[in-house]
């Protein structure tokens, strides 16, 4: 079986600096490829070095055969011809990587017209067959913001291949996506690379691995970890890194018994209902929240479980029902953890400044700072930086910490991983909980990741879209 | 929907009109001197005004009526469609106004679009490689044509090029040649804020990822250019040659007075000297109710070109 894709000897460069140490790997027809790692890991910048669109100031080395083209990696531009033709991209963000003018078969069609020189009837009808092939026959007049995010991933998969492309690069398709949307994008994957196509994906997403099969490359710090069939390395992994990114993986964390609550209550919401544009998110729902526990709420995106902590917050109107705070509690003591640590903070701030701000306004102890930086394993160096000079998983610790300094009573924390490497959420995680229990603070965990849930809270609320009941 | 956004145009059009009568009306009394003596003035000379000319003035067109009533007649007059005669020429007001007026839109329009063929051009290739030394250096053209008045402009280029190139007539009205000066002159001007809008519209739009993806796609940069990227700038390049457009119409005067151009701007200072309210009347109620329509226009133009409903 003669391979569709063969690189030898990638090496990623900045300023000197190897950021990708040579890889080798092999694309074959109808056998998926899969590259596994964190943020910064390298594995995009691998990817993008066989496309040939490093971002300015990086350089790569090495030899890339595509069928039968022999390529220099160090000249990008000799990869230009074959997008489209034999290369396609699925975008990371399918509703940005549409023309947000232009209807879906259109965007479609131009690959078919334009890349394989059909007519324009001819090309118009190739795309409404592809875009049938995908389910999405009467989708094909809408524009981008009138196609649900699902939809607009399969139209971006049909023009990725319009131009003919066999080969298809995804990177990331499938971050922060819940498991119903996730479960979608394997099954798309999977039909391109099912009629001997080749496909190469590049994700931190243990589960969609788990899915994709064929072969698996473990990426770690530029340095490809590990390599082979992925049902073997995922079972039985080589390396300590590969072992503990497994055991970081919401759906293999150890269940807990859940706790009854004990505390008494900071938090009750009757008959609580919301809307957003029209759609009822939930309705009539009752709930109390009490000091000491944790409690979930998951569900598919876009089923308004943000929305529901926001309302209990104080922080979204509610289309009926109340909230009610325990009496003689400052306000300031019901507080929210965003999911986005970098816009959570002040960009041209130090931490440091940031922090003792904090201590100023609310007349806090700023001692209390110090071992509570011990507490999140933080180095007290990293207060003398900016936001953007710290990592993510980092800085939501850090985002943490601030909230604590007010003595919480109730912390609602919004998607507070979804941002972060798998590592480093079971880590940021636990450290929540723990603090939870031990500080006796009620902590509400909003996620679309169902596992991490219910292996995390004591209790669980489900939403399911237009109607929701407490569990 | 289009309907409700054009009714909403047409309501204010009417909001527009009475504002503008009631206003013009107001700051035209308000204005010192006697008017009896001014409108004589323009009408005979200054040296031919006496206290009796301006007495037979008074009595031909009512001066002494109250203002309310004046004003009045002027608004049933424009519900039967008639402006009004000029009270110094005796002409119809209409006619008076669609000569000048006609010649003002004659050079707004010509400046509009030699500048939309120079700036939008220059900034979209300027945007496609931002950083470029096109983008550098239209950046300090751009700058230094904008940081020329408009009369410095027409200055230069009626000694550059009619003086010492001889090409052109430096000033004048009723030839081809006569209108390629004062048009430079004025896109000039425009084509330097326009390009600096093009060039950051396109530079947004090229750094967006679905650019990215139709050059993944397998097309080539001028396919990318042709199918989305001008249709993605539309919009912006259309409010804001429409909103250049109003400031021309607005800033005319000065070229008009520089190259002897008999337009809506020059004609506009002369009848407020001669306090000939049915030409003041007139000419600024045609030109709100023209600015209404433009608005109306750019309003469908952008609806076509990005039909998307905006969400509240």
């Amino acid at each position: 079986m003669t391979p569709l894709l063969s690189a030898t000897d990638i090496v990623v460069q900045a300023a000197g600096q190897m950021l990708v140490h040579p890889a080798t790997l092999v694309l074959h027809p109808g056998r998926p490829l899969t590259i596994l790692g964190e943020t910064g890991s390298g594995k995009s910048l691998l990817a993008q070095a066989l496309i040939g669109t490093l971002p300015q100031g990086l350089t790569a080395r090495g030899r890339v055969t595509i069928g039968d083209r022999v390529l220099d990696a160090a000249d990008p531009a000799s990869f230009r011809p074959l997008w489209g033709r034999t290369l396609g991209v699925l975008p990371q963000e399918p509703w940005l990587s549409l023309d947000p003018l232009m209807p879906a078969r259109d965007q479609v069609a131009e690959g078919h017209a334009l890349v394989r020189g059909l007519s324009r009837v001819q090309a118009r009808t190739a795309a409404v067959r592809d875009l049938d092939g995908l389910g999405l026959g009467r989708a094909g007049g809408l524009r981008p913001d009138q196609l649900s995010g699902g939809m607009a991933q399969r139209a971006a998969f049909a023009a990725a291949r319009a131009g003919g492309a066999r080969i298809i690069i995804a990177d990331e398709p499938t971050k922060g996506l819940d498991a119903h949307r996730r479960d979608e994008i394997c099954a798309l994957l999977l039909k391109g690379a099912a009629d001997g196509g080749g496909l190469l994906t590049i994700t931190h997403d243990l589960a969609l691995a788990r899915a994709l099969g064929g072969d698996l490359m473990v990426v770690r710090q530029g340095r490809v970890v590990e390599q082979g069939p992925t049902a073997q390395v995922l079972a039985a992994p080589d390396s300590d890194y590969t072992r503990a990114l497994i055991a970081a993986d919401p759906a293999s964390w150890p269940r807990q018994a859940p706790r009854p609550a004990q505390g008494a209550p900071v938090l009750r919401a009757e008959v609580l209902s919301a809307a957003r544009g029209g759609r009822v998110l939930f309705r009539d729902l009752d709930l109390s929240v009490h000091l000491g526990e944790v409690l979930g709420i998951t569900g598919p995106s876009g089923c308004g479980k943000s929305t529901l902590g926001d309302t209990l917050l104080g922080l979204a109107w509610a289309e009926a029902g109340r909230v009610q705070r325990a009496q003689g509690i400052a306000p300031v003591r019901f507080q929210k953890l965003y999911q986005d640590p970098p816009s959570a903070f002040p960009r041209a701030v130090t931490l440091g400044r940031a922090l003792d701000d904090l201590v100023a306004l609310h007349r806090l102890d700023g001692a209390r700072i110090a071992p509570l930086l011990d507490r999140m394993r933080l180095s007290p160096g990293l207060l003398t930086r900016r936001p953007d000079a710290v990592s993510g998983g980092e800085l939501q610790r850090l985002a943490l910490l601030r909230v604590l300094l007010l003595d919480p009573v109730f912390l609602f924390a919004d998607e507070p991983t979804s941002r972060l490497d798998l590592i480093t959420q079971a880590q940021v995680t636990r450290l929540m909980i723990d603090i939870a229990h031990q500080a006796g603070m009620a902590l509400l965990i909003v996620s679309h990741d169902a596992h991490l849930i219910a292996r995390s809270c004591d209790r669980v609320i489900a939403l399911d879209g237009p109607l929701a009941q407490a569990a | 929907m289009i309907w409700r956004a054009l009714g909403y145009r047409a309501a204010q059009a009417g909001v527009v009109a009475f504002l503008v009568g009631v206003l013009t009306f107001l700051m035209m009394q308000a204005l010192p001197g006697d008017m009896a003596f001014r409108i004589a003035a323009g009408r005979y000379g200054y040296d031919m005004v006496t206290a009796d000319a301006a007495a037979a003035v008074r009595a031909e067109l009512g001066l002494d009526r109250p203002a309310w009533a004046a004003f009045m007649v002027w608004l049933g007059d424009l519900g039967r469609l008639d402006l009004g005669v000029s009270v110094i020429s005796g002409r119809p007001v209409w006619d008076e106004i669609r000569h000048q007026m006609g010649a003002s839109l004659h050079l707004a329009g010509a400046a509009l679009l030699l500048s939309a063929l120079i700036g939008p051009p220059l900034g979209i290739l300027a945007g496609l490689r931002a950083g470029g030394w096109l983008d550098r250096g239209l950046l300090v053209l751009s700058s230094g044509l904008r940081a020329v008045p408009q009369f410095l402009m027409g200055l230069i280029l009626i000694v550059l090029v009619s003086i010492q190139l001889s090409w052109l007539p430096a000033a004048g009205h009723g030839r081809a040649e006569h209108i390629i000066l004062p048009a430079l002159t004025l896109a000039l001007g425009l084509a330097a804020v326009s390009a600096r809008m093009a060039r950051d519209a396109m530079a947004g739009v090229a750094a967006r990822p679905f650019y990215a993806f139709g050059r993944w796609k397998g097309l080539s940069e001028g396919q990318m250019l042709r199918r989305h990227g001008l249709r993605n700038i539309g919009v912006a390049m259309v409010t804001f040659l429409s909103l250049q457009f109003v400031m021309l119409v607005e800033g005319v005067v000065v070229v008009e007075s520089i190259f002897g151009w008999p337009g809506i701007g020059h004609a506009l200072v002369h009848a407020i000297f001669g306090r000939d309210v049915p030409m003041v009347q007139g000419t600024a109620l045609l030109l709100g109710l023209g600015f209404v329509a433009l608005n109306a226009l750019t309003d469908l133009l952008t609806r076509l070109i990005d039909p998307r409903e905006i969400r509240a």
